[in-house]
């Protein structure tokens, strides 16, 4: 078996393992079905379509407003600039608007971070608006209730808390609105006795502690990756899900950009004990045993400090045991040599390795260059020490009065006796906007709209303002934050008067505009404005702070990494049925969290996927879940994701179509996957996400993960294997070296088709094609969940997706290659190609899939029959059939859902159209201004939200647009040129910075040809 | 032997009875097919008046044609920029008037009780304010021209490519209510767009496509 073949799964690697045969061919069980059941079924078909054909059609209104609003154009979208609040991080999003109603979010190109991406999240949390389960209005005692009641309520309280000159605590998660900030202050200084408590969920404490230590200053650093030319994580996340993944994408894709002369590529080292999907973008990747991170920061430090001539405050002590001295030599000249160009940044929350990284920032020259601290980030201001104190307070039952904001700490904080604690406080009041955890045990729940509902600001970044303005009447009876304090400040004022009186005194003053008027307007049209950041004392680097960090004591157990998913992020989007349906960008598995293991440990254990393990942590409840098995793992860690077992998923029950043999995605009263955060610790340290001494113990049980990784299997049959031998593989890729000195290094011999069956394909007006770039796909999915919201994509639950299926149009197929205990990663979108000689045009018995003059390849659902021999035919596997009609009856929910896009019956096909909808749009739009169409004027789905702008669509037959330049680039290549389909998506190879062969692979293939 | 008969007997009949059947096939329309539609509306507007007899543009109040895939209902609104002066036809008006005369007093307001559904759904008291104590009622319009919703028209490439309105809409300049003229139909679309010169385009280069694609996504 050559090293250098990609592999999908452990399974498919070793085919001598059950599971591998199931992805084989397109109908994975054959039909019980015998003649006469089929001619029955044929008949009844036959006489129903009669019968529906006689029906008469409905009489339908048209109910035209009766003052239509000026903006307004029935039938045409209206954009808003606003701010996603999907997480903290505050990214830019427009939001497209049909007849009032929000039906879809994209990315601001002109928000200075987030550059035009939105991640999943962002686009997702368009759904939470629509989301049938929000509190419909106020609450008090878990009791409907009027706002003047819960007013009453509320100031009544406050009344006697004051008197009594009680305590009185509000907790919430990072506030990165300045108006909401004014507010609370200003609320909170009317008792002599209060405090304001921010903490994350996923907590970045750590690292605002250790700037405390080195730098005077309790601040997130804002880190720049574009302006790096090294790059070294300890397992930070940071595509994926760390602090502000958008913005770090946008900007690490910015420093490695391959296109035109002078091609940059940013050389990006991760050391991580479980895969991640920064890690798996990474050049190289170490995997780090959890206990020895430290130990590893320390020595790293130590030869950065020996390079730049300087003594190491401790001695690290002991030498590592897993990390190859020549590796960390390695990196330390690396980091040297890139000095001033390098990053070095880390996720631990250990604030003493959050202090050595400072020092090897400092040491790189780094603070000033690729880490600004002058506009430092807001994104992450949680105090996980305030949150400890809160939290033994809360014990003792000594709060008299607490608010909760955009926070679940019941579900969330690994306090067991917190749930009672809350319950039993004198008065608790929730924001909540649908039920969770905390909320279910208010004593009042104020609940706030949902972002696209409400005037909002932020400043995520300082000096980086943006507005949040609302896209539709709210739809609940629902009070912003802001709102209810004034209200209780007895001043009751509008969040929009409210924002635009702190804008007038507070940011207006920091910039240079002479109108607030004007700067209001200019700020709402664009979604944000620069301006001054307030200057910061940052006091000199103290150098004392800086501790040696040896190895943590080590045992035979395992240690549990928890760790938030692309799509659950904390949990507060497990409401979302888009996020559960998408699948992890690396395992590939939907509706569930399990026990990530290495091969080697499952082996070891006797388990394989889907048997389940009891995971005991001394002292604590124990957890069971299913394995998986996740290559690249470190063998001593057992993963776990959080943000799953929330309250109320069980709502999902009923997700999917129901039929003799269907199974719910989740048991009636069970929620969707474990809750892993009673693991997670909080003490004087902080929030941790780790616990070592975990015993793993199989159950003997098994339970099925619907997970997509060995689905839509990509393969050339034999019969149709090129004549001349030469294999041209589906991933195609190069190291730097060896591109600089040839573009199109890592090309296979190209093999000329001297005769082609097909005419040739002429195209006069358009030719629409597409080019992703696999050096700047990171595989985060957005372009997935992006596509489902332009597309009316269903979602249809994990049976369906266990039964290969799932509905998306696009998905990314993650690959890995070589050794299965440390491999490489490749993600590869993948959508419908609309090749020029389409192979599943030749069988369609209805032509009801053919070729369009301008390149697409149409699917006509009016005219399929269903007879599925497309999807067989097709052999990029990107062909999904409707086997139900999916879920349409929640009403709310189908206000989103696109107009100009048809909701697919049962029966049909469907696939990618390349958003043949916002093609004509684009061709109408330029047809009305009598132009023709520009380039980059159309852009699909997936490339609009693209964080990485890894995708370009265009029109081959203008030879100067981007697309066309890019299929001439070397680099370009197209999967299955045997085949002679002639794809219109293309794709660029991937480029890895780093030496041409990696030494493991070099030996590995020596011994194969000494065995051989 | 018996059964053969019956079968052919049966078959025999079939065939005739479908025969016999295929002049009024004719007549009969395959189902969607809504030609000749023409629903009472909840205010007997007449086309006729408007647009042909006092000649108001199409696009006066169906303006979202040129800005939109629907050429729209126009809102009530829309109607009062002229019926805030306009309650009664002239002759209402006029014999009022003269009756008024006869009757010597003051002629009174006439509200023709058509007009005044648009002032009911408006919510406008005596005087054509809005009324706080009226709720406001949307006018209900049935839907007459109506295409599948997986055919997508959009009216602003046929508007730019010069067709007129009664291409597809028949003569509405001479209907008293509106009636289905076309009979909106895959084929009668198709033929069109396979030859745009035969529907009297005067643009120079019309783009008509017959791509599935143009309407079904």
């Amino acid at each position: 078996m050559s090293e250098n073949r990609y592999w999908k799964s452990v399974e498919e690697r070793d085919s001598s393992l059950p599971r591998a045969g199931r992805s084989e061919s397109e109908a994975p069980v054959a039909l019980p079905i015998d003649r006469r059941g089929f001619l029955k079924a044929s008949g009844f078909t036959v006489a129903g379509t009669l019968l529906v054909g006689c029906s008469r059609k409905p009489v339908e209104k048209a109910i035209p407003y009766l003052v239509q609003p000026e903006e307004i154009v029935p039938g045409r979208a209206t954009w808003y600039a606003s701010t996603c609040g999907g997480c903290a991080a505050g990214c830019g999003a427009l939001v497209k608007c049909r007849d009032g109603r929000p039906i879809k979010l994209e990315g601001n190109r002109d928000h200075p971070f987030s550059q035009g991406g939105l991640c999943a999240v962002g686009q997702a949390s368009l759904l939470g608006l629509y989301d049938s389960q929000r509190f419909s209005g106020p609450q008090l005692a878990g009791r409907q209730s009027g706002w003047d009641e819960v007013d009453q309520a509320v100031t009544g309280r406050i009344a006697e808390v004051t008197a009594s000159k009680g305590r009185v605590r509000l907790l919430t998660d990072t506030v990165t609105s300045p108006t909401e900030q004014r507010l609370i202050d200003r609320f909170l200084r009317q008792f002599s006795d209060a405090k304001h408590v921010v903490y994350d969920p996923l907590s970045s404490s750590a690292i605002l502690d250790a700037h405390q230590t080195t730098h005077g200053l309790r601040v997130l650093p804002r880190y720049r990756f574009g302006r790096a030319d090294v790059i070294v994580s300890f397992g930070a996340d940071f595509l994926g899900t760390w602090i502000s993944p958008v913005e770090f994408t946008t900007d690490y894709r910015s420093g490695r950009n391959l296109d035109g002369d002078s091609p940059r590529l940013s050389f990006h080292a991760q050391l991580e004990s479980r895969m991640s999907l920064t890690g798996s973008n990474a050049d190289l990747r170490v995997i780090l045993d959890p206990a020895e991170e430290g130990l590893a920061l320390g020595r790293l430090a130590e030869k950065v400090a020996e390079l730049a001539g300087t003594a190491y405050p401790g001695f690290a002590g002991t030498s590592s045991s897993v990390l190859e001295e020549a590796t960390l030599d390695d990196l330390a000249e690396r980091l040297w040599q890139a000095r001033g160009r390098s990053l070095v940044v880390s996720a631990s929350q250990s604030s003493r390795q959050q202090v050595l990284v400072n020092y090897l920032n400092q040491l790189l020259g780094a603070y000033g260059a690729t880490i600004d601290l002058e506009r430092p980030s807001m994104q992450r201001q949680g105090n996980d020490i305030a949150l400890a104190e809160l939290a033994d307070e809360l014990a003792r039952g000594s709060v008299d009065l607490l608010l909760i904001q955009g926070v679940n700490p019941v579900y969330d904080l690994p306090l067991p006796g917190l749930a009672k604690a809350v319950e039993e406080a004198p008065f608790v009041v929730s924001f909540a906007a649908s039920l969770d955890e905390t909320a279910a045990r208010a004593d009042a729940i104020c609940p706030e709209p949902h972002f696209l509902e409400a005037w909002g600001d932020c400043e995520a970044v300082a000096g980086v303002v943006s507005i949040a303005q609302p896209a539709i009447r709210p739809l609940r009876d629902t009070r912003s934050m802001m709102e209810s304090l004034s209200v209780w400040l007895g001043e009751p004022k509008s969040a929009l008067d409210l924002i635009q009186e702190c804008w007038l005194e507070e940011i207006l003053p920091r910039t240079s505009a002479l109108s607030f008027r004007s700067f209001w307007d200019h700020t709402v049209r664009d979604g944000s404005a620069l301006i001054a950041a307030e200057a910061l004392e940052v006091s000199p680097f103290v150098i004392s702070a800086v501790e040696p960090l040896g190895s943590v004591g080590q045992d035979e157990h395992f240690t549990l990494e928890l760790y938030p998913t692309i799509g659950l992020l904390d949990g507060r989007h497990a409401h979302n049925p888009w996020l559960q349906e998408l699948p992890d960008p690396v395992t590939k598995v939907t509706w569930d969290n399990y026990a990530s293991l290495s091969p080697v440990a499952a082996a070891d254990l006797g388990v394989g996927e889907s048997d389940v393990v009891r995971l005991e942590v001394p002292g604590e409840q124990s957890f069971e879940l299913p394995v998986y098995v996740q290559p690249g793992q470190h063998d001593r860690v057992v993963a776990v994701a959080l943000g799953y077992g929330r309250l109320g998923t069980d709502r999902f029950h009923t997700a999917g179509p129901k039929w003799l043999q269907s199974k719910p995605t989740v048991d009636a009263g069970a929620t969707v996957g474990v809750n892993a955060a009673p693991w997670t610790t909080l003490g004087k340290e902080g929030r941790g996400y780790r616990r070592s001494g975990v015993k793993v113990i199989p159950t003997g049980r098994t339970y099925d993960l619907a997970s997509t990784q060995t689905y839509h299997f990509l393969s050339v049959p034999e019969k149709l294997a090129p004549t001349d031998g030469q294999d041209r593989p589906i991933i195609q890729e190069a190291v730097l070296e060896e591109y600089l000195e040839d573009r199109s290094a890592g090309a296979p011999h190209l093999h000329h088709f001297e005769s082609d069956l097909w005419g040739e394909h002429e195209f006069d007006v358009h030719h629409w094609a597409m080019a992703i770039d696999l050096s700047a796909c990171t595989g985060c999915a957005a372009c997935v969940v992006s596509c489902q919201a332009e597309n009316n994509v269903p979602v249809v639950g994990k049976d369906e997706v266990e039964r290969r299926r799932e509905m998306h149009w696009i998905r990314i197929d993650r690959y890995y290659r070589g050794d299965p205990t440390a491999p490489d990663t490749v993600h590869q979108p993948m959508m419908c190609h609309h090749c020029d000689n389409a192979p599943c045009e030749t069988v369609c018995p209805v032509i009801a899939t053919l070729h369009s003059s301008e390149g697409l390849n149409m699917q006509i659902y009016n005219r399929c029959v269903g007879t599925r021999y497309c999807a067989n035919n097709c052999p990029y596997k990107v062909r999904r059939f409707n086997w139900f009609d999916y879920a349409h009856d929640d009403k709310l929910e189908n206000l989103m859902l696109n107009p100009d896009v048809t909701v697919r019956d049962r029966g049909v096909m469907e696939k990618c159209s390349l958003c043949v909808q916002r093609i004509q749009e684009g061709k109408i739009v330029a047809i009305s201004e009598g132009r023709e169409v520009a380039d980059g004027e159309i852009q699909t789905a997936c490339q609009q939200s693209c964080p990485a702008q890894a995708i370009v669509f265009g029109d081959l037959v203008d030879p100067e647009s981007r697309v066309s330049k890019i299929f001439g680039d070397p680099r370009h290549y197209v999967i299955f040129e045997e085949l002679n389909v002639r794809p219109s998506v293309g794709y660029l190879r991937l480029v890895r910075n780093r030496p041409a062969i990696t030494a493991g692979h070099v030996t590995e293939e020596q011994e194969d040809s000494h065995h051989g | 032997m018996n059964n053969r008969i019956t079968t052919l007997i049966l078959t025999v009949a079939l065939v005739f009875g479908l025969f016999a059947l295929v002049p009024k096939l004719a007549g009969v329309r395959l189902p969607g097919n809504q030609q000749g539609y023409e629903p009472k509306q909840p205010i007997a507007y007449s086309h006729r008046l408007h647009a042909g007899e006092l000649g108001i543009d199409c696009q006066y109040c169906h303006s979202g044609a040129k800005r939109s895939r629907h050429a729209g209902i126009p809102a009530a609104s829309v109607c009062m920029n002229c019926h805030r002066f306009v309650a009664a036809p002239r002759s209402a008006v006029r014999a009022e008037e003269l009756l008024a005369e006869e009757e010597g007093r003051q002629p009174g307001k006439v509200v023709s009780p058509e007009i005044a559904k648009i002032y009911t759904a408006l919510g406008l008291g005596e005087d054509l304010l809005p009324d706080p104590n009226l709720t406001q009622q949307p006018i209900e319009w049935i839907r007459i021209h109506k295409l599948p919703d997986f055919a997508m028209f959009d009216h602003r490439p046929h508007l730019y490519a010069g067709i007129d309105c009664q291409k597809c809409h028949g003569p509405v300049e001479t209907m008293e209510s509106v009636r289905q003229v076309k009979t909106l139909s895959m084929g009668w679309c198709v033929n069109c767009h396979r030859d745009p010169y035969e529907a009297g385009i005067v643009l120079d280069k019309p783009q008509a496509s017959i791509d599935c694609s143009s309407c079904h996504f």
